[in-house]
Formats: C-alpha cells, sequence, structure tokens
C-alpha cells in the first residue's frame, strides 16, 4: 500500500498544541489517487485535515504534495494516480521572521 | 477583580498573573505561533484561543482548565457557494476562512453558545461550546454586505461583538468595513446602526454611508449596554441609543486615531482609548505613549502617562489589546513593540510587566480566576 509521508513542520500539530521535536511520520494508508490517500490519512489522523486542506477540500495555498517526487499539480481535483507501493510527500512552503 | 491575563501575541500565548511581589509571565502556550486572540467563557471558565498558522490556516484551540491541557476545536467554515464580492471593485472569490478576529460568549442563559467573528465577514453561531458552527445567513445574505469591504485586511472581518448582559437576545457587532448591525432577537434579523459615522477616506456623497464605516473596535457598558463607544477610523463616536445612532467626540486628546477602547463596566461616561498619529505613520504622538481617558462622556480628556515610556516609543496597540477587567479599575494592554503595561487605578499610574513580548495582538482578562 502507499506510503505518506509527512514533514516535521506538520506533524508535530499531530497533536493539540505541538510537540516539540517531532521528526518526519511515514505512515502506510490505502487509496489509488492523491484524494484517496489523503482521505484514507485523514480516517487515521482527523485532525490533521485542517491543516492539509481547505474547506473546499483543496491543498493548502502553501502546502504541497509530491508523489514519487512529482508535484502534484492540481490542487483542487487531486485525482492523480498514486502507485501501490508509492509515495505521497506533504511539505509546506518556508517562510518566518 | 481578576488576577490573571491572557496575551495573545505573534509568538504565542502569553499568561500573565498577579502575585504579592507584582505581575509576571507563569505560562507559555504554543511558543513560536501566530496566536491572534483568546477568550474566557464566562459560563465555565473555558479558554479559546484562535491561531493563525499561514501554511496551515485558521485554527481554534480550547482548554477545560486554564492551559493545562488542550483540545482542538473545529474552525467555522464558509458554506459552499458562499461567495464574497469585493465592495472596492475586485472580482467575486468563494469566501474562505481567513481569520477568528472575535469570540464572545452568549449571556448566562445560553451555555454553550459562542459568536465568533470572521474575515471575510461571517458572523458564525456554536450552541455547543463550539464543536460545531453556522455561518448567520439572516447576517450574510443582507443586501448592503456588496458594500463591505477591507480596512488593514483584504477582505472586511467582524471584530466586535457586544452581548446586552441584561438581555442576551440583543447582540451589537462591529467590522472594519461595514459598519455597526444590530439584533434583537437573537440573529433572526439585523438592522443597520451606526448612523452618524463619518469616513474621510470615502467620496463625499458616500462619507455618511454606514455600511461602509470602518470600526476599529466597539465596546459596550454592561450596566447600561445602550452605551456604546467606538474607535472609528477617523476618530471616536459614542452611542446612547444601542448602536442606532452615534455622535462623533472630537476633544481627544492627543488624537482621535487609534484602535482600542475600553469603558468602565459600571460607568458609561468613562472609557480609555490609546491614541496615535492617524494614518500614515500610525506611532504615538510625538513618539510618547499615552493612554487617553475621559470621565464625563467625551467632555474632557485627560491624557495618562505615568509609567509609560515618553522617549522614542513607537509602540501601537492594537485594538484587542486594551482590556478591563470587571472592577474598572484594573487595565492592561500590550503592544507592537512587545511592551505590556498593567494600571491599578485606572490609568493614574501604570506598570510595565514586561517590554520583551513578541508583538501583541490581544490581551484577555480571566473572568473567573485560575483554575487548576
Amino acid at each position: 500500500m502507499p506510503t505518506v509521508v509527512i514533514a516535521s513542520s506538520l506533524a508535530r500539530w499531530l497533536t493539540p498544541t505541538p510537540t516539540v521535536g517531532a521528526g518526519e511520520r511515514a505512515v502506510h494508508v490505502e487509496g489509488t489517487t492523491v484524494r484517496e490517500v489523503l482521505d484514507s490519512l485523514f480516517t487515521g489522523y482527523p485532525q490533521l485535515r485542517s491543516y492539509v486542506v481547505d474547506e473546499r477540500g483543496a491543498l493548502r495555498h502553501h502546502v504541497v504534495a509530491f508523489v514519487d517526487g512529482v508535484v502534484v499539480r492540481d490542487k483542487q481535483t487531486l485525482e492523480e494516480a498514486v502507485p501501490l507501493h508509492g509515495e505521497v510527500h506533504i511539505f509546506q512552503a518556508l517562510s518566518g521572521g | 477583580m481578576s488576577d490573571q491575563l491572557l496575551v495573545s501575541t505573534r509568538k504565542g500565548l502569553f499568561t500573565v498573573e498577579r502575585s504579592a511581589s507584582g505581575w509576571r509571565v507563569t505560562n507559555t502556550a504554543f511558543l513560536g505561533e501566530n496566536t491572534t486572540l483568546a477568550h474566557v467563557d464566562p459560563g465555565d471558565g473555558g479558554w479559546y484561543v484562535a491561531l493563525n498558522l499561514g501554511h496551515f490556516g485558521t485554527k481554534l484551540k480550547y482548554s477545560p482548565d486554564a492551559g493545562a491541557t488542550w483540545e482542538e476545536r473545529p474552525v467555522p467554515a464558509y458554506p459552499e457557494g458562499a461567495e464574497f464580492v469585493p465592495g472596492d471593485g475586485k472580482p467575486p472569490v468563494p469566501a474562505t476562512l481567513k481569520l477568528i478576529w472575535a469570540l464572545q460568549s452568549g449571556g448566562a442563559d445560553q451555555p454553550g453558545r459562542l459568536w465568533a467573528g470572521t474575515a471575510p465577514g461571517g458572523l458564525f453561531r456554536s450552541d455547543d461550546h463550539g464543536q460545531s458552527w453556522e455561518l448567520v445567513r439572516s447576517l450574510w445574505d443582507q443586501p448592503s454586505r456588496s458594500r463591505w469591504f477591507g480596512g488593514g485586511y483584504d477582505f472586511p472581518a467582524i471584530h466586535s461583538l457586544c452581548v446586552d448582559p441584561g438581555d442576551s437576545r440583543r447582540l451589537r457587532l462591529a467590522l472594519s468595513c461595514g459598519g455597526v448591525w444590530i439584533t434583537d432577537d437573537d440573529g433572526a434579523t439585523w438592522t443597520q446602526g451606526g448612523h452618524g459615522m463619518m469616513a474621510e477616506y470615502m467620496p463625499p456623497e458616500m462619507q455618511f454611508d454606514p455600511a461602509i464605516q470602518d470600526a476599529h473596535m466597539m465596546v459596550m457598558c454592561p450596566s447600561a449596554p445602550d452605551t456604546l463607544w467606538v474607535q472609528h477610523h477617523n476618530g471616536i463616536f459614542l452611542s446612547s441609543d444601542g448602536g442606532h445612532n452615534f455622535v462623533p467626540i472630537i476633544n481627544g486628546q492627543p488624537s482621535v486615531f487609534g484602535f482600542g477602547v475600553a469603558v468602565h463596566p459600571h460607568d458609561p461616561k468613562t472609557a480609555w482609548f490609546v491614541p496615535a498619529i492617524k494614518d500614515e505613520r500610525r506611532v504615538p504622538v510625538e513618539g510618547k505613549l499615552v493612554v487617553s481617558r475621559t470621565r464625563d462622556g467625551g467632555q474632557t480628556f485627560k491624557m495618562l502617562r505615568n509609567g509609560l515610556p515618553q522617549e522614542h516609543a513607537y509602540d501601537i496597540v492594537f485594538r484587542h489589546a486594551l482590556a478591563i477587567d470587571s472592577s474598572g479599575d484594573r487595565l492592561a494592554f500590550g503592544s507592537t513593540t512587545g511592551g505590556l503595561w498593567v494600571t491599578e487605578n485606572g490609568g493614574d499610574q501604570w506598570h510595565e510587566i514586561t517590554a520583551h513580548l513578541p508583538p501583541v495582538h490581544a490581551v484577555t482578562f480571566v473572568v473567573n480566576g485560575p483554575k487548576k
């Protein structure tokens, strides 16, 4: 089954207050598209949904997903195929100050 | 009196408590995260904290035990098809939550009721302690909403929610920029208030349109709920008829520009402001940080400066960053440059708690005291 790799800056929000020192998290999930893979991820980690997608279900503006190293271009439909043993990485933009 | 403050800052939530040796920071939560607002439910003492995480969106956290533990609460969500049409000519865009800018509990007869004011202009209601939210369509569907626009933000945003302590069906709200709105039936129907406000930033024929007024902050006197004070972009305004009509207060010193306003809980004629140079500079007049107080309904003002920096001070106090407790003697405010001050005597003397916090967005007195 596919693997979703959650970047550490996102994985720290798996708890209500951010976990200091949280590393990246790899989760095995079901699904054949990015949408299905994410829905499967959110079933196990419901609190993560609003951090990754907006209220319309689209990937947030400053969140990006890669499938086996290829960026997901349609952030609204998320219909890109995910291979059986594919790896989906979720990252966020760099910023701060 | 309240001996506990919640200070929401660009880099986290700070708990500040009073002891025999004075006020000091006693706890930090969400360090490094953009904390925009805190609200304490007077009914059960629960803490609600809004975060704006940028990449990951707006979040709402709840603590039932004074910050010892936290729970995730869902944020208000705009329904499918909700659209924001900017009043300044930009094309329509789908309405999605940009910011939680106001949180207010309902009356004592409404346990679990929370109102949330948001950008882009939606008012939301919860009757289950924020476990679920519903857009208040009766306000959202007002035809004049098409004239609302952003002031400071790209979107109009509700920042002030005032519930009448004697009749919780009476709610008054204010937004930038959409003026003042009034309901006397718990949100079933709404009336445009704020008549008499004037907007210098609009063409002459539109300056008195109540639907485009940039009320920066509005507060209601709990013991005289028909008295509402507004710090507006173009000055100070006072209503004595429950928010329907306002009169300009022209005697504010050293200026009438600012963001925050506090009203005495037992004396509707006493109010505090933190003035600044309008509009292009937004710094204290002459680099001197002062609080301005009227005790006679705005006829005269006294500048309060004891204990405040009077040289090269560039502290701006945002609209939610000036707070008063239930006694009316104790006030606190925090600034954009990380200063935090408190007074125990209505502003005659101020004490600096710290000058080194992150930029302060909001200051909130804890109404029920620490729950441990």
